[in-house]
């Protein structure tokens, strides 16, 4: 089989969601990906990998492509604004998202904002449930999305165009182009989205009687990113990862009378990386710039705002050594130097360095145990003893049993650390113990999983009014948060006809652990479900999201409450087959025309379409 | 004088007497009347309104949500006034005062324009003078401090008339023969505008962090309250302009608010309550009582009631009433943000 035969016949593997039996990665030596580790280190973990036939099935933003398949709760300030992730019940700030093995949530704030980043700009998206601290450090208590660029190094001349038009003047183009060769491996895209975002709120009217509308919403999102990758040989391989993006992107009214701000942000990343294969010893050196900034115009006609920029600096070394031929172990020691400043909090250093040993055992090929320790070192916070242990058996050919159990952080921000008034240099991280039990099953064209958790996590930061009405964080609460998730996947072929079938169930508890009340904005319920069908050059498909109600307030009062709403899309395209392929497609967004909001007073869009063009040369 | 004259006259004044019993306990005019509303300033978006009646008896949480609907009240809900039957609510996070019946609380109107982060308003003569704090200097250093205004707002209209520039910040007013005084934490004196000869007279230099502003027979009280220092009550005789202090212990606390009720001033220091003459020199040597509140945001004395908003964001609020001495008479739960006591009767 020719190398290119090889690496069609793994997209096509890859056409639906797969869900991260990492075996099904393995035998495709041409590709190379950066994050490594979430290959090596997840066996006893649960990971979600959506391609991009899934992603660019939804919008162009991330958060709708999550939302609609994965068990992840979004709160989204209106369509495109701000919109912030709940991961097992967890806050904002305990989810990691990780770009090509950098964790890149934001340094002043600690999370990461889901509708500033493109689906369309990486290769795969996957989501890893559960504890990932030991390797990727602050904020993976609830999980981690991976953000991923592959290199592959075979000889191609490929580009992807994907136009987008849509309700609300919502303009979508995404270019990408990869050359490679054997030696060299390049990728180029270049992606835009923006959007006047003027929706009709439905049956929402002023008191004059007028409707009411999404004012002050649009948005303007670009994107530039190139990778490229040499191999000096077989053994020893360079690659460089950079991307620059800015987010342009007004903030919507809850009240026609409100004063109209804008956000502005952007950030600049660059990783440099180098691979070395010396037998047994395997060694991986990764040096980052990640660069940050946003400035926020309290009042678009006025040329003041206030701001805040870190400069982030990374280096990494993992030495990776096989010990026996079931036994390999890795050494990492990272340094990260943060230099923030802002109107908000002066001008600060902040210097990380961090040791992790990990070993990971295979016995036979049925058995497989991962085990990890890391301790940071700093003069910012005392940092806690993180370890990660995991455990993968195959009973059957049709049954997988998972155990991990791991202790993980989430470190102050500069936010909580240097605030002008009222940050706290004297806080600790928040720190979680946590477990959880995966149960996979494989029958014919089904995969199961059933996953069990729980996270205990103390010292929860929390910004709380003090002496004399001036809000400061402190370590507070203790929140205990424990559920279920469940990944059902399916996919048959009749003669010319495929089905496939994804679906997401969560049901979570995510309570305070003095007044056992439900943590406000996490759901009880979450559901998503997709199903596609395919025929020749058609390819038809449904996406249905059940998002349960959430309580507003830490009282759980019956009245402070966000209703559950169903969302639905359809899609259709059709592949002319000009070029290589030259797809025309067809959707309906919220189908069913539902008037729902994820937070109370920012109404998301009624019924409205878009239609797309992909072509493939 | 005949005595079936006479008895016309006893039985009119009987009936001119049981006439104006019946006024006395008037039937309520809605829903809202003869009781409290506690305004919860809620986040920049969206505040609420809680409501009790004056016996207690009645509570309702969300009283503009329950008359009005899906209409959105504003953020930061920062005061309300009344005039005539109208209750004016200003939400200072979304620049606009609603006007509703202070008795039914349906909306009426909104006063939707020329208002930038409207604070504090009183009512003279039918119109409206209400406090904007316009911009701030962190966000427009240039002229955050100076651009506060005064919006004057007829009130038959429902829209500001003109406005009056400060060239100062300014947040809390009353009003009190024909003049405005004004306070503001930012700035270190009492603004006076005469609303007949809508000029400003001299200020007043009281010193910085001045907030809780009073009036009680000529003599107009504030409460300076420095972040992390000792409190302090300035008393400035209106007839001359004279200036005296009292000087708050700092082992009592961060200063919260200051009443006046009954000739007595009450002031806030902490979670305590103190008590003193207005006549007084010195500074209360103990408390009245301690409230259960971690957190005051809002005080009142009314009637022989202390009212106190302990305020909580992100969850409900907690509203105290005492009596006089201090013996809880009951605990309400309220919308995020409670800050104040405003009295319908």
């Amino acid at each position: 089989m020719t190398i290119k035969l090889r690496f069609a016949f793994c997209l096509l593997l890859l056409c639906q969601i797969s869900w991260a039996q990492k075996d099904s990665i393995i035998g495709l030596k041409e590709v190379y990906v950066s994050d490594k580790n979430l290959n090596k280190y997840s066996t006893s973990q649960s990971v979600l990998k959506l391609n991009d036939s899934i992603i660019n099935k939804n919008e162009a933003l991330l958060t709708d492509l999550l939302n609609f398949n994965s068990t992840l709760y979004f709160k989204e300030y209106g369509r495109g604004m701000l919109s912030t992730v709940s991961f097992r019940g967890t806050t904002s700030s305990q989810t990691a998202v990780i770009w090509n093995g950098i964790n890149i949530n934001s340094q002043m704030n600690g999370s990461t904002d889901f509708n500033t980043i493109s689906g369309s700009d990486y290769n795969s998206i996957s989501i890893k449930a559960g504890g990932g601290s030991v390797i990727y450090g602050s904020g993976a208590i609830g999980g981690t999305v991976h953000l991923n660029n592959d290199l592959l190094f075979f000889n191609r001349f490929e580009s992807n165009l994907k136009l987008d038009y849509g309700s609300f003047n919502t303009i979508g183009i995404n270019y990408k182009t990869s050359i490679s060769n054997k030696k060299w491996s390049t990728q180029i895209s270049f992606s835009k989205n923006s959007s006047t975002n003027d929706y009709k709120y439905l049956n929402r009217y002023t008191w004059r009687g007028e409707q009411r509308w999404n004012q002050n919403g649009q948005y303007d999102i670009i994107t530039l990113n190139a990778n490229v990758g040499y191999k000096i040989n077989d053994n020893h391989i360079l690659k460089l990862y950079s991307q620059t993006s800015n987010t342009d992107r007004n903030t919507s009214l809850i009240t026609e009378t409100d004063t109209k701000s804008k956000y502005v942000n952007g950030f600049n990343r660059n990783l440099l990386e180098y691979d070395g294969n010396f037998g047994k010893l395997k060694t991986n050196f990764k040096t980052a710039y990640i660069f940050e900034n946003y400035q926020y115009f309290s009042n678009i006609n006025s040329k003041n705002f206030t701001y805040g920029k870190t400069e982030n600096l990374i280096t990494k070394l993992d030495l990776d050594y096989t010990l026996f031929k079931s036994t390999q172990i890795n050494g990492i020691v990272d340094y990260s130097r943060t230099n923030g400043y802002g109107t908000s909090f002066g001008s600060n250093v902040r210097e990380i360095s961090s040791a992790s040993f990990l070993v990971k055992q295979d016995i036979g090929s049925n058995w497989k145990n991962e085990l990890g320790v890391r301790k940071e070192f700093t003069d910012n916070y005392k940092s806690p003893l993180l370890f990660n242990f995991g455990s993968s058996y195959k009973f059957t050919e049709w049954y997988n049993l998972k155990l991990n159990v791991s202790r993980n952080f989430r470190i102050p921000t500069y936010n909580d650390l240097y605030w002008e008034t009222g940050g706290n240099p004297d806080l600790k991280p928040e720190s979680s113990y946590q477990g959880e039990i995966g149960n996979v099953f494989k029958f014919k064209n089904i995969t199961w999983t059933q996953n069990f958790y729980y996270i205990k996590v103390k010292d929860m930061l929390q910004w709380v009014p003090g002496a004399g009405g001036l809000w400061a964080p402190v370590n507070q609460d203790k929140v205990n948060s424990y559920g279920t998730e469940t990944l059902v996947n399916w996919r048959k072929s009749y003669g010319k006809n495929t089905f496939a079938l994804n679906a997401t169930y969560a049901y979570t508890i995510s309570e305070d652990e003095e007044t056992k009340n439900q943590i406000f904005y996490v759901p009880f319920h979450k559901a998503t479900g997709a199903i596609s069908y395919s025929r020749n050059k058609i390819n038809a498909y449904y996406q249905i999201l059940y998002n349960g109600f959430v309580y507003t307030t830490a009282d759980n009062n019956s009245n402070d409450i966000i209703n559950d709403y169903t969302v639905s899309n359809i899609g259709i395209d059709y592949d002319f087959k000009f070029l290589e392929s030259f797809k025309l497609g067809f959707q309906v967004l919220n189908l069913l025309n539902k008037n729902y909001e994820s937070l109370e007073n920012r109404p998301m869009p009624g019924r409205n379409f878009n239609m797309y063009l992909t072509l493939k040369f | 004088m005949k005595f079936s004259k006479l008895l016309l006259i006893a039985l009119s004044i009987s009936l001119f007497v049981s006439c104006s019993n019946d006024d006395d306990d008037k039937t309520p005019k809605g829903a809202y009347d003869n009781g409290f509303f506690i305004l919860n300033e809620g986040s920049q978006s969206l505040g609420t309104i809680s409501f009790s009646s004056n016996d207690l008896s009645t509570f309702t949480k969300d009283v503009y949500k329950t008359e009005n609907g899906t209409d959105a009240v504003g953020g930061y809900l920062q005061n309300i006034f009344f005039s005539g039957d109208r209750a004016y609510i200003i939400a200072g996070g979304s620049n606009v005062i609603n006007v509703v019946n202070r008795y039914t609380f349906k909306l009426i109107a909104k006063i939707d324009s020329d208002l930038v982060a409207p604070r504090y308003g009183v009512v003279k003569d039918g119109k409206a003078y209400v406090i904007n704090a316009n911009t701030y200097s962190y966000q427009n250093p240039t002229s955050g401090n100076t651009d506060d205004y005064i919006a004057v707002i007829n009130l038959s209209t429902n829209t500001v008339e003109s406005k009056v520039a400060l060239n100062s910040t300014a947040n809390r007013v009353i009003e009190e023969n024909g003049k405005l005084y004004i306070t503001d934490g930012y700035n270190d004196k009492m603004l006076i505008y005469n609303i007949a000869t809508k000029t400003l007279e001299t200020p007043v230099t009281i010193g910085y962090d001045g907030d809780s502003i009073e009036e009680e027979d000529g003599v107009i009280f504030i409460l300076r309250k420095p972040y992390q220092g000792a409190g302090e009550i300035v008393k400035v005789k209106i007839s001359d302009k004279s200036v005296s202090r009292i000087a708050l212990p700092a082992s009592i606390g961060e200063a919260g608010f200051l009443d006046i009720e009954d000739n007595k001033v009450y002031y806030t220091a902490s979670n305590a309550i103190y008590t003193i003459s207005p006549s007084a020199t010195t500074a209360a040597t103990s408390p009245l009582f301690t409230s259960a509140a971690s957190y005051v945001y809002g005080f009142t004395v009314k009637d022989n009631r202390i009212y106190i908003a302990d305020a909580k964001f992100g969850a409900d609020s907690k509203a105290f009433i005492y009596n006089l001495s201090g013996a809880l008479q009951i605990e309400l739960t309220t919308g995020a943000g409670s800050n104040g006591f405003y009295f319908n009767d």
